[in-house]
């Protein structure tokens, strides 16, 4: 499909024009970091950011959602359903998070499909924004999740100098930019995002060969570095795990979620609500009569790390993009790419 | 249209008194519509909700003729201990069934043989009743059955019906006996049993569900008398939250206990069960 330009000071027009008919999550700047939230005007967009602290994922995935409401007499229950239809544009994504939606998306269709995921993915367009400054942090590149984004996206923005470079990728996308007169790019401005991914891709200082990962996963189940991760001195200049759940709260693709009721006083109405759970917390695995499936912290950062290689039940569905949240936040300084150089060179 | 998450409302119409902490409860869906489209094989399992408590994965203990199901439950945690509470005719949710069962059409003509510790028994309950119903598709038939003394025993009244099924016999294991002794049990773990029962490895298939320690150790042990790990098969038991693996909690390995299972080949889960 054609790609345009547009000026970086005409980009009030444009987000002016989807205002009027979506609602608009974009990143902002909070304090010093950046974080996605709703963009009322052009001075709350803040598209130079490195990684917001919460990945978009908490627009499909909320981290805190009702089921269904209810309602308790004598005879019987009354269940209302409780379907949202709010339409909105996710602008300003990057690669990797983009990467982590279109997991998400094949791990919430399959068999059995999930309608509230389905119904938010389906509300919404995703104007993604090529990644020119990837984070200390970041090994997307090693993933094959940037940190230029060849598809999944409905509109995809590159910065390039002045202005920036618009791709189509989607029907989607065709419609939302049909109205407006934007200006047909040329070979050059085609020629210079090249560069700038060049640009980008040397900026990227993480590098791990992701095709020994899951075989890592297989081979090491009883290895000693869990022991080391997770009770011991740590691994690699980190200190050992302190089960927070940091990691999984921050990364993309974990899905993990608990499901729980609520009552208000009256006793008679509440909802079912679920809520994003992490495999790094005690009662994950705890079943009736105290029974626990991953008592011990290393059981429980091994399977978070198995299921980032890839090797666990969601298979590639949930596995690393590469993003480089974890590392960020992590109090212990456990660093995933080093964990796993760390098990292939321990061999 | 009611969507997975929904559950729909069945009505308790009869609770049958197992020991002092268990019942086994008959349901019957208050719309007519889900019975219909009601369709279970044994080893399977439903969400069953109380609403303003919680939702639990139960196994179905059988659906009996008049196509009541039967959920046989022991009072343990929340959702369980507030079910306890309901009288007949109450009603509460449920949602499925799900979950792969056993593999009855795939161990046609095997000798069978059923180890089941405890609360172990509810979901072997149907293969039981279905072995019985079609006797002549399978050989030899044995049941262990072990649990903590002869009270904590469920479907006992059903116990010499199980007897009687040709060419079957019954072992029953107790770890103690405090009082009296109703029927034949033997004191010992289910595993003592294996040097006097009938059955032989060559052409058998070993069926067990208990208390994940007991089975860990259940499947060492046939191991060791021959059994091969790919005729082991094995129900486990994992926290569920959604039953329809999405939620994650109860993944082992690359797979869902609730998706892929519970009903799992030995062979194909040996790494993450290892006797400790």
């Amino acid at each position: 499909m054609k790609s345009y330009i547009i000026e970086k000071n005409k980009l009030k027009n444009l987000l002016e024009c989807f205002l009027k008919k979506y609602k608009i999550y974009g990143p902002i700047k909070s304090g010093i970091d950046s974080t996605f939230d709703e963009i009322k005007s052009i001075n709350d967009l803040h598209l130079d950011y490195s990684s917001t602290i919460i990945p978009p994922k908490k627009f499909f995935h909320p981290s805190r959602q009702i089921l269904f409401k209810f309602t308790i007499t004598k005879e019987k229950y009354l269940i209302q359903e409780d379907i949202e239809d709010e339409k909105f544009i996710l602008f300003g994504v990057h690669p990797c998070d983009v990467y982590a939606i279109l997991k998400l998306d094949k791990f919430f269709s399959g068999e059995i499909k999930d309608s509230f995921y389905r119904n938010r993915r389906k509300n919404s367009i995703i104007v993604a924004l090529n990644c020119n400054q990837p984070g200390e942090n970041s090994f997307c590149k090693s993933m094959n999740a940037g940190p230029f984004l060849k598809d999944g996206y409905d509109i995809l923005l590159t910065d390039i100098d002045t202005k920036y470079l618009i791709e189509i990728g989607s029907n989607k996308g065709k419609k939302l930019i049909e109205d407006l007169e934007l200006i047909v790019a040329t070979n050059r401005d085609v020629a210079e995002k090249e560069k700038k991914c060049k640009i980008s891709d040397r900026k990227i200082r993480k590098i791990l060969d992701p095709s020994w990962l899951p075989k890592l996963a297989e081979e090491n189940l009883d290895h000693e570095i869990w022991v080391d991760l997770g009770e011991r001195g740590g691994v690699a200049d980190s200190f050992p795990c302190l089960s927070c759940g940091s990691c999984s709260l921050v990364c993309p693709t974990c899905y993990c979620y608990n499901i729980y009721d609520t009552l208000d006083l009256s006793l008679k109405h509440g909802s079912r609500i679920r809520e994003l759970d992490s495999c790094q917390l005690l009662e994950y695995g705890e079943v009736a009569q105290g029974g626990n499936f991953r008592k011990e912290r290393k059981d429980r950062i091994r399977h978070w790390m198995f299921c980032k290689f890839g090797a666990a039940a969601g298979g590639k569905n949930s596995n690393c993009v590469g993003c480089g949240r974890c590392i960020r936040v992590c109090p212990s300084k456990i660093d995933i790419t080093k964990v796993a150089k760390e098990l292939r060179r321990r061999k | 249209m009611l969507n997975e998450y929904y559950p729909s409302l069945a009505i308790i119409k009869e609770i049958k008194k197992e020991t002092n902490n268990t019942n086994t409860y008959f349901l019957s869906f208050s719309d007519n519509k889900f019975e219909k489209n009601f369709s279970w094989s044994p080893g399977q399992f439903i969400m069953l909700s109380i609403l303003g408590v919680g939702e639990s994965a139960i196994s179905i203990s059988n659906v009996d003729k008049n196509n009541l199901i039967n959920v046989t439950v022991r009072n343990v945690g929340n959702v369980t201990n507030s079910l306890f509470s309901f009288k007949k005719n109450d009603i509460i949710g449920i949602r499925g069934p799900y979950g792969s069962g056993w593999p009855l059409r795939e161990i046609k003509g095997k000798d069978i043989l059923i180890i089941a510790g405890g609360m172990g028994i509810a979901p072997l309950r149907g293969v039981i009743h279905y072995i019985k119903s079609h006797r002549e598709d399978y050989g030899q038939f044995e049941i262990i059955y072990g649990a903590r003394t002869p009270e904590d025993m469920v479907f006992k009244y059903e116990l010499d019906t199980w007897m009687k099924i040709k060419n079957c016999s019954l072992h029953l294991n107790v770890d103690e006996i405090p009082t009296k002794n109703p029927f034949e049990c033997k004191i010992g773990l289910v595993t003592s049993c294996f040097p006097i029962m009938n059955t032989h490895h060559r052409n058998a298939v070993a069926l067990v569900c208990g208390p994940e320690i007991m089975m860990r150790y259940v499947a060492k042990c046939l191991e060791t008398i021959g059994f091969d790990d790919k005729k082991i098969y094995l129900s486990l038991e994992r926290r569920m939250k959604c039953g329809i693996g999405k939620c994650g909690h109860c993944q082992i390995g690359i797979n869902y206990v609730c998706k892929d299972g519970p009903v799992f080949n030995y062979a194909d889960i040996k790494p993450f069960i290892r006797p400790l």
